[in-house]
């Protein structure tokens, strides 16, 4: 029923939607009120429909209806609330939905905002782009035609060849599949959200520029754009940095940045907003109309349906980490993609010659070259990008089937136009703020490239740079850092309101400093032995038992439990055990790292990184055991590390192993106990013994109350023992019992073995006591008799600067928000 | 103008050229063990061969087990890293490397799990209805 309902809902908005789009259309080329009015509260409506039909699926979520594929695929019973409202969004139909409320949000900003004549085409524009969103969720069927994903499907519907659904349709799950452990983190809750809103924002510039070749007004439009392009690329580029960040903290590859088609999908569209931007404000501060800043308003939003096309349409299944479930939408996003391209571009060569010639003279000292320049390099490196991120598509053109492009595909091309990007970057604000010929430019310039050479040199030489194309890397990134850094600090003496361009330089100069320190030096922490082994390796010195050259080299740190080993002539580095108590994630063991200065003083620390059972992919038979890294982060380096291995986890394994064969080969049959197995084992109060994998500690003893037992009974005693496998923090108590009884004149002793948890047929007897010393005795069956070393195998990094990354991108964060405010200001005053 | 609007012609061509060119030659195409042996990265696809061992040694600190190719070469894979999550229900591999003397050392894995959509595995349901009811 209430599937019914929520698909009607969308039916409406969709319906909606579309009289509204017509209802801009006839304001936009009649000009009369009524129909902007009427149109308004077209599309408020639609936005309450999506609202109720969004507050429905929450609904569904949270009351657990597991009928609705939706329910079923992304949540389960136990998530906590957070996850359970961010799995509405966690899924491509409920991201979608999100993406349309976030954008009905913005069209209402733009009825407000908006002025003639621009209004009624932006408006029309948005419809238009929420007409086709809405389609994606439709779940229109006309015999094989269909027409969306509804997010209210039930499962019979979304699954009709599901043997087990056709027997009972009506059969619904007690659970759901649940959530990916690796998305319950804080940071893919807020995610999603920022980065539809800079999805929903960045639609605008698109309807501005359409609206100026509407109405034939080329130059007024960027004005009101301006503000509504920086705040997209702030919402995209904080959604970039939560990515990059979650995925460092999180996955265990080691990095914030794998050119991941998914990663390039929200990079390629802020490359190209920012090489619009720089067209916009040219071309505000000329105030002269520019065709580039009409192209790059169209293509960013070509870009961002673009790229959803690629991460959505199941095109890119093979080569992305994404694994977004392909929902049969390829055919409609072909045709999103196609007329908004189509359309932007069309209206773009139509109104061509229309639009006012510029002056083509081409001066290499003018803002509008220099400020083109940056917008071409920008350009081209979406371009570059969207082209590797292309790979499945274009690659055939050479070859069937074609891999992802290598990385150093991306890494060769963006480096060279980055080094290009940041040399423009200080041209680009010495010209823009003053008019300058080539030797007031020079003149100014000498100083910042002084300081520059110096810095630039004392970087190679401290941190030991011999890579050319790395030194010339820096030069220019300290020339973007220090250049830019001047002209903000002028700035600010005299209007601290504009140096919004200046301070985004300044973090782009960071950034390209941190990207290099924490790509290029990136060093694995490793012991001598390993070393060595490496550094043979690379000598093609190695060799394994068939006599071939090894070419692998090793990369874990091995340790011992309580052996501490030198790392780097730098730290002493103990495995100091793990702990099971107390853990977010059933089975988790939390890891104790020690860290400390190799000669002695200095500060140490410890790190805890996570092992824990995946539970959504976990059987009884098998267990997916799942990483969680921990990084201590500095300002000058951070260490990553995560477990790849450790004796705990590989004694849980041996133990399913042994109990699948058990369960296999001889079902019921108890096993013999195994008398190799057994050991006898004195201990006194308050000593402790180390057998296999634990130890044994003797706490006391006490008499045990003879009325449980038989009349017959002289002396019962149960022995306190702690059982503690080593390395973990906790134990568990064992009180095995010894108590000798009179039968027919004779003592008998009556000691059942008590099972030790966590041992498979192994068992701890209590079976003398020796009256005159308190010594006891334990007999333990079952358990390897060899004492077993407690391991744990890292991987372990250091990344330098890592920190200089994000401040870089704070950076321009922060001076994006300072144009925005800037513009916004200035909007606001004219209406 | 004529002669720089042929300079930037010229600019725009040799710079798609060079780039498509580059393009053209870091993509590789999936490809299987026989093919493998003389190329320098591989990808090859197939899928585990489960009635051969596989696992991680701790001595040589590797992960390494036997794969079927496409064409049911069956090949012995190493791995400097750990096994993967995952590594047993995907329902195909693909690795990235190099085949040297009948063994292919792959720097990385690439793992497709099964489809979630259409074909949801039924002992999901018996499972979770088992263990939570």
């Amino acid at each position: 029923m209430i599937g019914f309902i929520g698909k009607g809902l969308v039916y409406a908005a969709f319906l909606s939607a579309i009289l509204a789009a017509i209802g801009y259309f006839l304001y936009s080329q009649k000009d009369e009120e009524r129909y902007f009015k009427i149109s308004n509260w077209l599309f408020g409506l639609q936005g309450l429909f999506i609202l109720a039909a969004s507050v429905l699926l929450l609904y569904l979520v949270m009351t657990h209806q597991f009928n609705y594929y939706y329910v079923f695929e992304y949540t389960s019973r136990d998530l906590q609330l957070k996850y359970l409202i961010s799995a509405f969004w966690g899924g491509q139909e409920g991201s979608f939905m999100l993406w349309m409320m976030l954008a009905t949000i913005v069209s209402f900003g733009l009825m407000k905002w908006t002025r003639k004549p621009y209004r009624g085409p932006v408006l029309f524009f948005m419809a238009l782009s929420q007409i086709f969103l809405l389609t994606m969720v439709l779940g229109f069927h006309l015999g094989d035609f269909s027409i969306g994903a509804s997010p209210f499907r039930s499962l019979a519907q979304a699954m009709p060849n599901a043997p087990f659904l056709q027997a009972n349709p009506n059969f619904v799950p007690q659970d759901g599949k649940g959530l990916n452990d690796l998305l319950k983190s804080p940071w893919m809750v807020i995610h999603p959200p920022i980065l539809f809103f800079g999805f929903s924002m960045m639609t605008v510039p698109y309807c501005y520029a359409m609206a100026a070749l509407w109405k034939r007004k080329y130059n007024e439009w960027v004005d009101p754009a301006l503000p509504w392009t920086l705040g997209a690329n702030i919402a995209l580029l904080t959604a970039i940095f939560l990515g990059g960040y979650w995925a460092y903290v999180t996955l265990s590859f080691g990095g914030y940045w794998a050119w991941d088609p998914v990663e390039n999908a929200a990079l390629v569209p802020w490359l190209l907003g920012t090489a619009g931007i720089h067209m916009m404000v040219v071309q505000r501060k000329k105030s002269a109309p520019s065709k580039a800043s009409i192209f790059f308003a169209i293509i960013a939003y070509v870009g961002i349906v673009y790229e959803t096309f690629l991460t959505r349409s199941g095109i890119l299944a093979d080569s992305s980490v994404h694994s977004f479930v392909d929902l049969g939408l390829y055919g409609q996003l072909v045709v999103f993609m196609a007329v908004i391209t189509l359309i932007g571009l069309g209206m773009f060569i139509y109104r061509y010659n229309d639009m006012p010639k510029q002056n083509n003279e081409l001066n290499l000292m003018s803002r509008e070259f220099m400020t083109f320049s940056g917008a071409m390099v920008l350009f081209l490196l979406g371009l570059i990008i969207a082209l590797g991120t292309s790979a499945p598509i274009i690659g055939r053109l050479f070859v069937d089937n074609p891999t992802p492009p290598e990385v150093s595909f991306y890494n060769n091309w963006t480096m060279p136009l980055a080094m290009i990007a940041a040399i423009l970057t200080v041209f680009g604000q010495y010209i823009f703020w003053k008019r300058q010929d080539p030797e007031s430019l020079a003149r100014e310039l000498t100083w910042p490239v002084a300081a520059t050479c110096v810095i630039s040199l004392a970087t190679i030489m401290i941190g030991g740079i011999h890579d050319i194309y790395y030194m010339l890397y820096i030069l220019t990134a300290w020339f973007a850092l220090i250049g830019n850094g001047v002209i903000m600090v002028r700035l600010l003496m005299k209007n601290p309101k504009v140096i919004g361009g200046a301070l985004t330089h300044v973090g782009f100069g960071l950034l390209l400093l941190g990207i290099l320190a924490s790509s290029a030096y990136n060093s694995n922490l490793l012991d001598l032995a390993t070393k060595n082994y490496n550094q043979a390796v690379e000598q093609g010195k190695v060799t394994d038992d068939q006599g071939f050259k090894k070419t692998q080299k090793v990369n874990f740190l091995e340790l011992k439990l309580n052996q501490p080993k030198i790392i780097n002539n730098k730290y002493k580095v103990t495995y100091e055990g793990y702990t099971l108590k107390n853990q977010a994630r059933p089975g988790q063991q939390q890891y104790r790292i020690k860290f400390e200065p190799a000669d002695g003083d200095g500060e140490q620390f410890t790190m805890n990184p996570q092992v824990y059972p995946m539970l959504s992919a976990s059987t009884s038979q098998n267990i997916q055991w799942s990483v969680d890294p921990d990084v201590r982060s500095g300002l000058f380096s951070d260490i990553y590390m995560y477990v790849s291995g450790s004796s705990y986890v590989e004694q849980k394994n041996d133990e399913l192993t042994k109990q699948n064969k058990k369960t296999e080969a001889q079902p019921a049959s108890a096993t013999e106990p195994d008398t190799s197995k057994t050991q006898k084992i004195k201990l006194q109060k308050g000593e402790s013994v180390t057998v296999a994998d634990f130890d044994i500690h003797f706490k006391n003893y006490s008499p045990v109350d003879s009325t449980s037992l038989q009349d017959s009974t002289i002396v019962a005693v149960r022995a306190h023992l702690d059982i503690n496998p080593r390395g973990s923090d906790s134990s568990i108590p064992i009180n095995p019992l010894f108590s000798v009884y009179k039968k027919n004149g004779e003592n008998w002793s009556y000691a059942p073995p008590v099972s030790i948890p966590g041992h498979d047929g192994g068992s701890i007897q209590f079976s003398s006591v020796d009256p005159s010393n308190g010594q006891i005795e334990l007999t333990i069956r079952g358990v390897d008799k060899k004492v077993k070393d407690q391991w744990v195998l890292l991987v372990a990094q250091e990344k330098p600067f890592i920190s200089i990354v994000w401040i870089g991108t704070f950076l321009l964060m922060a001076g994006f928000t300072v144009s925005i405010f800037r513009h916004w200001d200035r909007e606001r005053k004219k209406s | 103008m004529k002669p720089k609007l042929i300079l930037g012609i010229a600019a725009i061509v040799g710079f798609t050229s060079l780039l498509m060119y580059n393009f053209g030659n870091s993509i590789s195409t999936y490809t299987n063990f026989k093919q493998a042996s003389n190329m320098e990265s591989a990808h090859v696809v197939g899928t585990l061969d489960k009635s051969k061992d596989f696992g991680f040694s701790m001595k040589t600190k590797q992960f390494s087990f036997y794969m079927k190719d496409q064409n049911g070469n069956v090949r012995r894979v190493i791995y400097p890293k750990q096994k993967p999550n995952n590594f047993e229900q995907a329902k195909r591999l693909v690795v990235i490397g190099k085949m040297k003397n009948g063994v292919f050392y792959a720097n990385d894995m690439l793992m497709k799990c099964p489809s979630k959509y259409n074909n949801t595995d039924p002992s999901q349901f018996s499972k979770n209805n088992a263990s939570k009811s």
